[in-house]
Order: C-alpha cells, then sequence, then structure tokens
C-alpha cells in the first residue's frame, strides 16, 4: 500500500520539480511567457476537465466563467481603481452564481443537447457584453499601463506570472485529485458511463453534476481572471470568445480528458506548438499556422482520441505488467 | 577517439565562425519589428502593411536618385549609421490582443528589434504598445485612430496618424461647404460598429458636431462582423436622413453595400470612413455598386514623376493593388520611425526616443497629406490631416476636397449602381 502511495505520488512529484525547475533550463523571457502560458491555459483545461472529463458533460460554453473573472479584474481596475486580484473572489462569485444559474435547465440535457445550450450561452453573454456600456462594450477593459505598486501585477518579467501561475495550477489540480478520490469523484466517473445506472444505484446525479458544475466554473474564473491581469486587457472576442472553450476542450481532449495530469499535458503541446509554429511561419503571413495546428488536432483525433496520457498509460502497463491485469490497473483515474 | 575530438574541435570552429560572422553582419544592419494581423479577419489590411512597408525598406535601402528630396531615398540604406539596411522581422498578431502582445515580446527579447511599428487593430496596439513601454522600445504607429492610446503616459509611444477629431472636423467642414453650394445636409445619420475604432469615432464625431450646433440625428450601432445588416438598412431608409455616414471595417463595408442594392436603399449623400470603404477587397467587390461614396483620406497619388507617384507605382508593382490610405499612413509612419534612427545616429532606443521627440518634418518630406509630422507630450502628431476623395467611377478614389488638393468635383447625389 504504502509502495502504491509513493508510486502514484512519483510522477506528479517529477512534473513539480520540471515546473518548478523550468525558468531556469529556459530562460530567456519568450520560453519563460510561453511557460506561463502553458500553466495558464493548463489552469482552464484543468477546470473544463472537471465537468468536461470526469462528469463527461461536454461545456462548451466555458468561456463565460473564464469572462467573468478577465471582465472582474478589469472592471475592478477600470471602475474602482483596485488591484485586478479583487477579480479572483469577485469572479468566483459571479460565475458560481452563473453556473448554478445555467446548471439547473441545461444539465438536464443530456449529450450534444447540453453542449449546444452551453454554446448559446456562451454567445448570448458574448452579445449582452458588446452591448453593455460598463463593461467596455465593444471596446474592452483596460488593466493598468503602469503599476501603482507590486498588487497590480503589471510585471517586465514573466517569472513572476510563472510561478503565480504555477501555484494556482498546483492548488486546482489539488481540489481535483481531492474531488476524484472523494465520493463525489465516483459518482461523476458512474454518470459518466451511465447516468441510469448511476441514478438507479442511488446517486443524486442532477446534484453532483451541478456541484461539479460550479466547482469548475469558480476554476475557470480564476483562469481568466490571471489571463487578463497578464495581458492588461479584455474584450469581447478576446474574453468571450467561443474559441477559448474550443482551447479548453481540445488541451483536455488531447492530453487525456478525465485524467488528472491531461490537461497539461494537453496544453504542454498544444500552446508551444502555436506559439512556436506562429514564430515560424505567421511572418510569411500565408496563415500556415492554423493548417499546421489543425493537422495536429486531426491526427491525434483520428490515431489517439483517449489523448496521450491513455497512450502512455497503455505503453507503460503493457511494459511493466502481465497482460492479465492490464485493464484494471489502467490510468490512475479512468474508468 | 581521437576522431571524436577532431570532429567536437572542428564543431567549435565553425560556431565561433558562426557567431563572429553574425555579429559583424549586425552591425551593418537595423532590425525593426513589424506585428500586423497577417492571418484572421484582417489579414487583408495586415498583408497590405507588409507590401507597404517592404516598398519602403526597398525605398531606404536602395539608391533612389528620381526621388530628390524624399528623406532616406537618395543613397543606400542609412547615412546617419554608415549606410546601415534596415531590416523589418514581421510577425503575426491572428487579430488577438494576447498573441499581438506575446509577439512584440518575442520580437524586442528573442530578435532584439530595437523599434516597433504596428498593430492595425486598436485593441492590439494597446497590449503590443505596453510590452514595448515596459522594455524601453520605441513604438511608432501610423493607423491605429483610438483616441485612449496617447492618454495612457506613455514615454515610448507615438502616433503619425490623425485621430477620430481630425477626421470629424474635416466631415463637419466640408458638409457645411456643401450646404452653402445648396446640398441639404441638416440630418446626418451615422451607422458604425461597436468595436474600439467604430464606438469611439462615432462618438467623437457626435461630439464635434455638436459643439458646431449641429445634432446627430440618428446613431444606428451594429455588431461588428456581421452576418446580416437588413435592419439597419431598414431603419436608414423609413428615417430617410440627408448624409449617411458610414464606419465599417472591409467584411461589413461589403455586405452593407450588397444589403443597400438588395433592399433599393440610396441615401443622397454617404460618407465613408475609410478603413473598409479603402480596403482594395471592398472595391474589387461592391465598387462598381457604391459609386459616388465619399470617403477620408490622407493619400493622394499626385501629379506623375513625383515621389508619391513612384511610391504609387512601386507598391502597385510589389502587392498587384492600388495604394490605399492605411497602407499608406503605415508606409508613412516606417519612414517617420526611419528617419528619426537616421538621424540619431544609433540603434540605442533611448537616443531613437529622443529623436522621434525632436521630429519635425516638413510637407514635402512626406508622401502623405500631412500638415507636417510633430509629436506633442502625448506622442500624438499634431500636424496630421487628411482630405475628402470620391469614388465616382467605382475604381478608384479621386481627391474632391478641400479645393486646393482637388483633382475634380464632387458629384451628388450619390449614384450607386
Amino acid at each position: 500500500m504504502g509502495k502504491d502511495a509513493m508510486r502514484r505520488l512519483l510522477w506528479p512529484l517529477v512534473a513539480l520539480v520540471i515546473a518548478i525547475a523550468y525558468p531556469f533550463l529556459f530562460s530567456t523571457p519568450f520560453e519563460q511567457r510561453l511557460g506561463a502560458l502553458v500553466l495558464l491555459y493548463a489552469i482552464a483545461a484543468s477546470a473544463w476537465n472537471i465537468v468536461g472529463g470526469y462528469a463527461g458533460q461536454v461545456s462548451v460554453g466555458h468561456v463565460v466563467f473564464f469572462g467573468c473573472g478577465a471582465y472582474a479584474a478589469m472592471g475592478a481596475y477600470a471602475h474602482f481603481a483596485l488591484s485586478p486580484l479583487v477579480g479572483i473572489p469577485v469572479g468566483i462569485i459571479v460565475s458560481v452564481a452563473i453556473a448554478a444559474v445555467i446548471g439547473v435547465p441545461t444539465l438536464r440535457l443530456s449529450g450534444h443537447y447540453f453542449s449546444m445550450a452551453t454554446i448559446a450561452v456562451a454567445e448570448l453573454v458574448r452579445l449582452i457584453v458588446t452591448n453593455t456600456d460598463y463593461l467596455g462594450a465593444g471596446v474592452g477593459l483596460s488593466g493598468p499601463t503602469v503599476p501603482r505598486n507590486v498588487f497590480d501585477l503589471s510585471f517586465v518579467s514573466a517569472l513572476p506570472y510563472y510561478y503565480l501561475f504555477l501555484a494556482v495550477l498546483v492548488l486546482t489540480l489539488g481540489i481535483t485529485w481531492w474531488m476524484a478520490d472523494s465520493r463525489m469523484g465516483f459518482y461523476l466517473r458512474a454518470i459518466r458511463d451511465s447516468e441510469r445506472a448511476a441514478r438507479s444505484l442511488g446517486a443524486r446525479a442532477s446534484r453532483v453534476k451541478l456541484y461539479a458544475f460550479m466547482l469548475s466554473a469558480g476554476l475557470t474564473s480564476v483562469g481568466g481572471t490571471l489571463y487578463a491581469t497578464m495581458f492588461g486587457f479584455v474584450d469581447p472576442d478576446s474574453g468571450l470568445g467561443i474559441l477559448i472553450s474550443v482551447k479548453m476542450l481540445i488541451m483536455a481532449a488531447l492530453g487525456g480528458a478525465g485524467l488528472l495530469f491531461g490537461p497539461l499535458v494537453g496544453a504542454a503541446i498544444l500552446v508551444p506548438l502555436e506559439e512556436i509554429s506562429n514564430n515560424l511561419l505567421g511572418g510569411k503571413g500565408a496563415g500556415l499556422t492554423f493548417v499546421l495546428y489543425g493537422a495536429i488536432i486531426v491526427l491525434i483525433a483520428r490515431f489517439q482520441p483517449g489523448g496521450i496520457l491513455t497512450l502512455i498509460n497503455r505503453l507503460w502497463t503493457r511494459r511493466s505488467k502481465p497482460p492479465e491485469t492490464q485493464a484494471a490497473a489502467g490510468a490512475v483515474h479512468a474508468p | 577517439m581521437r576522431f571524436k575530438r577532431v570532429l567536437r574541435l572542428l564543431c567549435a570552429a565553425s560556431m565561433s565562425v558562426a557567431l563572429v560572422g553574425a555579429a559583424s553582419a549586425q552591425d551593418k544592419t537595423v532590425k525593426i519589428g513589424a506585428v500586423f494581423p497577417l492571418s484572421g479577419n484582417a489579414a487583408s489590411a495586415g498583408i497590405h502593411a507588409k507590401f507597404a512597408i517592404e516598398t519602403a525598406l526597398d525605398i531606404i535601402n536602395n539608391p533612389h536618385p528620381e526621388f530628390g528630396n524624399f528623406p532616406l531615398a537618395n543613397n543606400a540604406g542609412l547615412a546617419g549609421l554608415g549606410g546601415a539596411k534596415v531590416e523589418v522581422v514581421f510577425a503575426d498578431n491572428q487579430g488577438s490582443p494576447a498573441t499581438g502582445q506575446n509577439q512584440a515580446l518575442r520580437l524586442i527579447t528573442e530578435e532584439k528589434v530595437v523599434a516597433l511599428t504596428g498593430s492595425y487593430q486598436s485593441g492590439i496596439t494597446l497590449t503590443a504598445s505596453a510590452i514595448a513601454e515596459k522594455y524601453g522600445i520605441p513604438f511608432v504607429n501610423g493607423e491605429s485612430v483610438a483616441a485612449n492610446l496617447t492618454e495612457r503616459g506613455f514615454k515610448w509611444f507615438f502616433r503619425v496618424t490623425p485621430v477620430a477629431t481630425d477626421f470629424a472636423r474635416i466631415y463637419f467642414d466640408f458638409l457645411k461647404e456643401m450646404k452653402a453650394a445648396g446640398v441639404k445636409t441638416d440630418n446626418v445619420a451615422l451607422v458604425h460598429d461597436n468595436t474600439e475604432y467604430g464606438t469611439s469615432v462615432a462618438s467623437v464625431i457626435t461630439s464635434v458636431f455638436k459643439e458646431n450646433g449641429q445634432s446627430i440625428a440618428l446613431d444606428i450601432p451594429y455588431a461588428v462582423n456581421a452576418t446580416d445588416v437588413q435592419s439597419q438598412i431598414l431603419q436608414l431608409k423609413e428615417k430617410q436622413p440627408d448624409v449617411v455616414i458610414m464606419i465599417a471595417y472591409a467584411s461589413d463595408a461589403i455586405l452593407y453595400q450588397k444589403t443597400m442594392q438588395s433592399l433599393d436603399y440610396k441615401p443622397p449623400m454617404m460618407i465613408a470612413d475609410d478603413s473598409g470603404f479603402s480596403d482594395p477587397s471592398f472595391i474589387k467587390a461592391v465598387g462598381k455598386i457604391s459609386q459616388g461614396v465619399f470617403n477620408r483620406s490622407s493619400w493622394n497619388v499626385g501629379p506623375a514623376g513625383s515621389p508619391t507617384a513612384i511610391i504609387a507605382d512601386m507598391y502597385k508593382k510589389r502587392s498587384g493593388d492600388e495604394m490605399d490610405d492605411t497602407a499608406g499612413r503605415q508606409m508613412q509612419a516606417f519612414f517617420v520611425l526611419c528617419e528619426a534612427i537616421d538621424r540619431a545616429g544609433s540603434t540605442d532606443p533611448a537616443k531613437i526616443q529622443a529623436a522621434l521627440k525632436a521630429t519635425d518634418l516638413k510637407p514635402d518630406q512626406l508622401m502623405m497629406g500631412y500638415k507636417g509630422v510633430k509629436f506633442d507630450d502625448k506622442g500624438q502628431n499634431i500636424l496630421a490631416s487628411g482630405l475628402i476623395i470620391q469614388l465616382q467611377d467605382g475604381e478608384n478614389y479621386v481627391a474632391v476636397w478641400p479645393k486646393a488638393n482637388a483633382e475634380k468635383d464632387p458629384v451628388l447625389p450619390y449614384k450607386g449602381w
């Protein structure tokens, strides 16, 4: 048992050590910023993973919560001259409330219909914000351009952002781990496999799904606040564009949806891929970046739809265990 | 074993040669970064900006005695830096403020550019110039008109283009003169998108008209990248304004013109606020059904043999399209930046900043029809101005106002198709 726990902790610890050491191994400002972006997207994708991966409710409206956090941060600065960090609690409260309001009706829907309903909500919110002057309408809100103090979180170096994001990511993954191991985690996985069966065995499916949705919303909002704080600007396209939801989804799916480290692996592959392909090809003006990006996603969807971590887990268990126990070992949290 | 050691030595030797080579080559080039939307919704504008800057590079880096006194053209490279060549590193902002900022950072820290230009969309110019400010790198903008860009207290941001207030005054003066000539101009309608650009230009026009005692009769905002604008056109059709002022990016502008034709609506007079209506794709797609639309511009081809006519020719050869106002303003900003670097005689960003602050260019040193280039404390060019042009034949805009610069007389009413 002790040995088993150690084995389970080994890889997370290795990942953490690599993450802490990364800025020293790759020390140019661009590489450090790239690292910070990976962590940022990993936070958002991990938050999405709670409801999209574990509970199997594929939300395409998570950008609403991301936007809540981003707008709360910039709004706190623009309207009240407060630190954008105020956006974290405000964003969490607002997005959890919104999640409760939209979760009750939409979580009754199953499969694609839930996804479609969340898209509708996201577009609706984007249009409302686009026409609300208080939220900057189509123009957007800007953050502090010249930092007044350290709480404005406006740094030249990406290093402070990097470690802040790392801390938040560790917290997010910690909460996810705790949730997945608790009764709720088992309920969620049961619901994902068959909601009807789970209900018949006494799982309160609606309530559990709603809790997961609210938890996921709150964490996504933190990601949004951090994003807006780093870039110092949010407008309807960059804070509420449907592509952000899609990015969270793709990152989690690529790494392995429903696996603790899936979204991190996905972000660690896709963010550098996007940035570096833009660096190499963007200046030519041929739009090749998205062709390359899209092609890799298509290849993975075709050949490894379970995500990269599932593939690694399978190869790992095949090598280290006799074939009979393969199925049982699987991934840490896989069904 | 020995072979390996020899190999290692060879590797080290070749690497150091490469490094030395790179260092000496760098002494003779000045690297400037350009962040533009080379993909996404505004890709057409970004790609034309790239052509414009490449044309400017040709003029700067090669001897062009035919330009006469035009700055930087006569000799090869920058004379102030011993004939150093200018090199531009282009980056794609993908239409996203975050990507624009990332790319600006990369150009500054990885490519070691000494100055930046860009980034077309006002929101992206906002985030990209913020990073330049933090690193102390001059950022010269030639085309973003949002008012707040120069209100941030930045020390490293310079804007060459006229802004919304300048244009609003031009529109007002033009309409006043038309009214004196007997045209009805009392009832003005504004149609604008809800972006930074659309809303700020619309509100500035409203306030400038109000200061001069005329109120805007009808204000119609719409969501950018529209898929249907019938309700907006029907609103205009019902209210029958004398003048419609349109503020839209290219894809929306094209949709408006097509919808006007399908609903058979022609305002007596239509003025467009540059951007979409100046885009080459607009003229190609709907120029023929937009005959008689007025537009603002600071670009005028001028007589054959003049520097502007030569530039127009070089640009067309490179891009396949006519020079438009937006590309011209970007190119002008790039010339202003290079002239400052040349005058600074240095690639030190602080010296370039000082030279930019001391910039004082006269109209005959410019390709655009500005009254000059001189920056105020906020970094805004206080001598920027423009003129009114008209798409009379549906293919090429001609200057019609003010009279001193006019090639032809304005034609009214709006003809359409």
